[in-house]
């Protein structure tokens, strides 16, 4: 119960985060992607250098955690169904103006589009689910 | 008497900060990689609890009530205090300039969000990771894959966007 607790606790932070950076803002996507505002492209990038020096501390202290234990970095596999997945993923953020965190982030400000976006998004895992079981490796 | 202020916007930095702490962050106590949209399969099983597919069926799904689920259900509260903190209306079906310039009936904007909704949970599992899992979690472990997700999101997603100027809301 108290790691669950503590993944509550991440979570409010990540959320409360999100949406005070705008990240779940309609407006801020749509303007990264036509290149007028830059914030939350500098958001990414700031975040993906801190979350990086961060990953060297725990390198520099033998991957430990806190009780000890090891770490055990979540590998991500280069698959040739990467980039097309990738790309049906973007269409989905430009549409949406969401992505699987901001969406959550949405509708915990009270943007009720987000719960259509989350719907949606549930019924996706779904297809992928149905596909997974005719093609075992996408 | 006092009034009461919205707060501003965090400034780009701040969000960069808090975000990118969350990756080595959840290893250090948690060990878990940051991530979202593998939490969406919690929600198909709460949808679909009789499914046979397979892939629902696996380990990390046995329980829907799992660190995933609280973790989603985290965000929605952090998220709600940020909402009434900032001074955002507590319930619209207004989504920025998209709903201001096209002016759909509401059932053109549900599908239209149910569409993007579904691209996005069908996209996040084939290539393995969303925003935060890949292009956080993973550039930030300098993951190959995540570079190629990401780049496919960024691309696909700016092509999107310009088709929307384009074709929806006529002209660039």
């Amino acid at each position: 119960m108290r790691k669950n607790l503590s993944f509550l606790g991440f979570g409010m932070l990540f959320g409360y985060a999100l949406s005070r950076v705008r990240a779940s803002d309609y407006n801020y996507i749509y303007h990264m992607f036509t290149g007028t505002d830059l914030t939350l492209a500098l958001v990414m990038a700031s975040a993906i250098i801190v979350g990086a020096i961060g990953m060297r501390i725990l390198a520099m202290n033998q991957y430990k955690g806190f009780r000890g234990q090891i770490i055990e970095v979540n590998v991500k596999k280069l698959t040739k169904y990467t980039a097309v997945g990738g790309m049906i993923f973007g269409v989905g953020w430009g549409m949406s103006g969401a992505c699987p965190g901001t969406l959550l982030a949405q509708i915990g400000e009270g943007k009720m589009m987000g719960i259509v976006t989350l719907l949606g998004a549930v019924l996706g895992t779904y297809a992928y689910a149905l596909l997974k079981n005719r093609y075992e490796n996408i | 008497m006092t009034q009461w202020f919205p707060a501003e916007p965090w400034p780009w930095w701040m969000g960069g900060l808090v975000i990118g702490a969350l990756v080595p962050l959840l290893y250090y106590f948690l060990n878990t990689a940051l991530g979202v949209s593998t939490g969406f399969g919690n929600f198909a099983k709460l949808l679909f609890p009789k499914t046979k597919l397979s892939w629902l069926n696996s380990k990390s799904f046995s329980s829907i009530v799992n660190h995933r689920f609280y973790m989603m259900i985290g965000m929605l509260i952090g998220a709600f205090i940020a909402g009434r903190v900032m001074g955002l209306p507590v319930a619209t079906i207004e989504m920025g300039v998209f709903s201001e310039t096209l002016q759909w009936p509401i059932w053109g904007n549900v599908l239209w969000f149910l569409m993007g909704g579904f691209l996005l949970g069908l996209g996040a599992r084939i290539a393995g990771g969303c925003t935060s899992g890949h292009s956080i979690h993973g550039l930030a472990n300098f993951h190959l894959s995540s570079l190629v997700a990401t780049i496919c999101f960024l691309l696909f997603g700016a092509v999107t966007v310009f088709a929307i100027r384009v074709f929806l809301m006529g002209g660039v």
